[in-house]
């Protein structure tokens, strides 16, 4: 059943088109990812969905979600949208934070703005969420600086989460992180997802993360989708050339492919 | 984007002005060569507060001497003096800040102690002290400046130099075995050049204001010396009749200095492009 | 024969947390030793402690035969040219105001002949600029422009032109790609293994990527708290002998 689904979307600053015409649809309850290199268009592709471009950006096309057209929703309509339905987490972790509150003030903020429940409420159900994400409840009273990247995409994941939302939008949420890092906090939000049924739209430059988690995916370059499809049907059977290449580029440890990967980058 | 539409509107805003300065800096240079023709401490009491005339474009002061050639030739003494003392200053300042910078530790602690010492010096003060000691002159006053100004530079460029010295490229040209001396000169210099002429050219104009000030109570440049702050304290007694003697250099010193704001301005614009940002 | 030999190193913090605790280990001439570790392990630390650009706190690091965190800058100086490194962000690691020409002859211009090269040729600066350019397949013309109007990938190839142009012995690679995007991390890593082949050069592969790690070393140490908690040939990444934690490592990257 499709959740959002997305129709001729197009991206474009002054000069050129970014993102060019570009339809697909996210489901409900599925994990989705974007994949493609930097400049494909794939985070501009995950910014538009909650009005979230920059000044310069103009997105055209129609990205309708329960109804509503979200590119033409109006910005007070979208912001109540934007951490309760919609929820987004991003690679810079450490600019998702305000470096002088306390991670609980976040977690209190953060409940205040969309929900009326007393403060000790409030920071019961924030422990609980910090545990969810496999976080000790002190990490409550730290401050950002004293916490390591896992731990702080952790607490952007527990607070996106929070509110149940339909929808997690998460873009190269590892890519700052190393890679065994990354691995594990991607098994924590498969395993959240699991629990909580929302849908996942996945950005990342690195299919080794798509391998495991997703359930589809679309390659992206330069602005125009050049694959889609199955999970397994991608990585089994890719058609285009460039999903070829980003396949062998990232090959599992099982086949140590040297000679592979090595010739590829030829 | 209207914003940087705009700056870029400012910026040639300010390169026309600039152009322009040039132009009448060197327009008076040609002129003081080819065609002044008098010297600017020859005394003829016959003509005496002339009022301006083909003859004495700016008139003749209380000694009959020509005003504007002492104007031009003074830019000589406040201008040039002022571009003496403020490279001594650059020269000394640093130097020093390079190497307190990037040797930290122990050295860079003394040293600053030492910049701190000199730094809580007024500079009218030093100034008056100087010539107390050594007697009034354009010479002390110089010395006063540039043990005054130093400094600055000096601190200025050992926090530039700290903040390079942790980046990876400073890092590399160790792993390199660049000697201390290359890696100053060739990587941290570069970063400096920006920083120091802003605030040599910004500084310019307040040295100029300091040598013509002190000129003018007496602690600077001596009479006949067509300083400008000298050619000010001459000219008080006579503001009453011939306001002009005191109008004349009192522009100059106000369109050096506003000069030397507007290069600081523009350097600083030109060098805030960041070619670091990636 | 052994090239880089670690005795007993430690390292501590000012505040007494140890972040090397006893590190061990020796690196073979032409080998790639690879060392895995997540962020936090010290594995850059030990990078640094290698390099000689942090002091260790007890042991010994020899290379070449001789120790040393002993020597002075000026002693170490004809070890510097033989020990190099590339670290993991590009765009730091080249001076920003100076062209790649002027940041690619940087080791050259200190050491002179001294360097004794074999494989590269000095004539004069634009010939050798033009043959370390070739060597890491970036066309010449890159090398009159500024480090910011090369991709990361570029620039990372120029740090590796640099750190050859002596022809060292050793490289210390700190998280070589890590910065980089999956396309050019592959070509990098493939770049690394002609260049080892070709002139002869030993590495110490630092990386958190088990798969790159795995693809370039003959052997893998990893790394976690400080310490080396198994040490294996690569052809035994599989075996059941490993460690619980290497083989938690090698269950995420599969």
């Amino acid at each position: 059943m499709s959740l959002v689904s997305v129709n001729g979307l197009s991206i474009s600053n002054k000069q050129k088109d970014i993102v060019k015409d570009i339809s697909f649809q996210i489901l409900k309850g599925e994990w989705l990812a974007i994949v493609g290199q930097s400049g494909s268009g794939k985070s501009l592709t995950s910014s538009a969905i909650g009005q979230l471009l920059g000044p310069n950006l103009r997105a055209a096309g129609n990205v309708s979600y329960e109804g509503m057209n979200l590119l033409e929703l109006p910005p007070k309509k979208m912001r109540a949208l934007r951490g309760t339905r919609i929820s987004y987490i991003f690679q810079d972790y450490q600019g998702s934070f305000t470096p002088f509150h306390t991670i609980g003030r976040h977690f209190q903020e953060f409940l205040k703005t969309h929900l009326k429940l007393s403060k000790d409420v409030r920071k019961k159900k924030a422990e609980e969420a910090l545990k969810d994400v496999g976080l000790q409840p002190e990490i409550y009273s730290r401050y950002p600086f004293q916490l390591s990247g896992g731990q702080l995409q952790r607490v952007s994941i527990a607070l996106a989460l929070l509110l149940e939302p339909d929808i997690l939008i998460a873009d190269e949420p590892t890519t700052a992180l190393d890679s065994i890092t990354s691995f594990k906090v991607l098994q924590l939000l498969e395993k959240l997802q699991q629990e909580k049924g929302c849908a996942i739209l996945f950005i990342t430059h690195d299919l080794r993360h798509v391998r495991n988690h997703a359930d589809r995916i679309l390659v992206m370059k330069e602005g125009e989708i050049v694959e889609q499809g199955e999970k397994r049907q991608v990585l089994d059977n890719p058609v285009h050339p460039y999903t070829k290449l980003l396949i062998e580029a990232s090959s599992p440890l099982r086949k140590p492919a040297t000679e592979k990967i090595l010739e590829v980058a030829k | 984007m209207e914003t940087s539409e705009s700056n870029s509107y400012r910026m040639r805003f300010k390169k026309i002005l600039l152009i322009g300065a040039l132009v009448v800096i060197a327009g008076i240079a040609v002129y003081t060569f080819l065609v002044l023709k008098y010297d600017p401490s020859f005394v003829n009491l016959e003509e005496r507060l002339l009022p301006a005339s083909l003859e004495h474009p700016l008139g003749t002061d209380h000694l009959g001497r020509d005003v504007l050639t002492r104007i031009l030739l003074g830019s000589q003494l406040t201008v040039g003096y002022g571009f003496l003392a403020l490279l001594l200053a650059v020269a000394i300042g640093v130097p020093f800040g390079i190497f307190a910078g990037f040797k930290g530790g122990i050295v860079d602690r003394i040293l600053m102690r030492i910049a701190d010492a000199f730094l809580s010096f007024p500079d009218t003060i030093v100034a008056i002290v100087l010539s107390g000691l050594l007697g009034a002159g354009i010479e002390n006053l110089l010395i006063a400046i540039v043990i005054v100004k130093w400094v600055n530079y000096a601190r200025l460029v050992r926090s530039t130099v700290i903040v390079e010295r942790q980046k990876d490229y400073i890092t590399m040209a160790k792993i390199n075995g660049l000697s201390e001396r290359r890696i100053m000169v060739k990587h941290l210099f570069p970063h400096l050049i920006g920083h120091v002429l802003v605030l040599a050219s910004l500084d310019l104009g307040k040295i100029i204001l300091l040598i013509s000030s002190l000129s003018y109570i007496g602690l600077g440049a001596q009479p006949p010396a067509p300083e400008w702050g000298a050619m000010l304290n001459e000219a008080r007694p006579y503001f009453q009749s011939v306001p002009e003697l005191m109008v004349f250099p009192g522009l100059a010193i106000v369109t050096v200095v506003l000069f030397s704001n507007l290069l600081g301005d523009f350097l600083r614009d030109k060098f805030d492009v960041k070619k670091e940002v990636a | 024969m052994t090239l880089l030999k670690l005795k007993n190193v430690i390292k501590s913090y000012s505040n007494g947390v140890n972040v090397l605790k006893d590190i061990n280990f020796s690196l073979e001439k032409k080998q790639c030793l690879g060392l895995v570790g997540e962020s936090g392990c010290g594995k850059s630390t030990l990078a640094r402690c290698v390099l000689q650009l942090d002091n260790i706190d007890g042991g010994e690091i020899q290379f070449n035969g001789v120790s040393l965190q002993d020597l002075n800058e000026r002693e170490l100086k004809s070890h510097r040219k033989n020990l190099q490194a590339v670290l993991q962000n590009p765009s730091s690691s080249l001076n920003p105001k100076l062209k790649i020409r002027e940041s690619l002859i940087d080791p050259y211009l200190q050491f002179g002949n001294q360097a004794r090269l074999k494989h590269f040729h000095y004539t004069n600066e634009k010939a050798f600029v033009t043959q370390l350019m070739e060597a890491v397949e970036l066309p010449d013309a890159l090398a009159d422009r500024y480090p910011h109007e090369l991709s990361g990938g570029q620039k990372q190839r120029v740090t590796i032109a640099r750190a050859i142009s002596l022809e060292p012995s050793l490289i210390v690679l700190d998280e070589p790609t890590s910065s980089l995007d999956v396309l050019s991390q592959a070509s990098i890593l493939k770049l690394l293994t002609g260049l080892r082949e070709e002139l002869d050069l030993s590495y110490l592969f630092i990386s958190h990527d088990l798969s790159a790690v795995n693809t370039m070393s003959q052997q893998i140490m990893v790394m976690r708290d400080g310490s080396i908690v198994d040490h294996f040939s690569q052809e035994n990444i599989f075996s059941e002998q490993r460690n619980d934690y290497t083989k938690e490592l090698i269950s995420l990257f599969e």
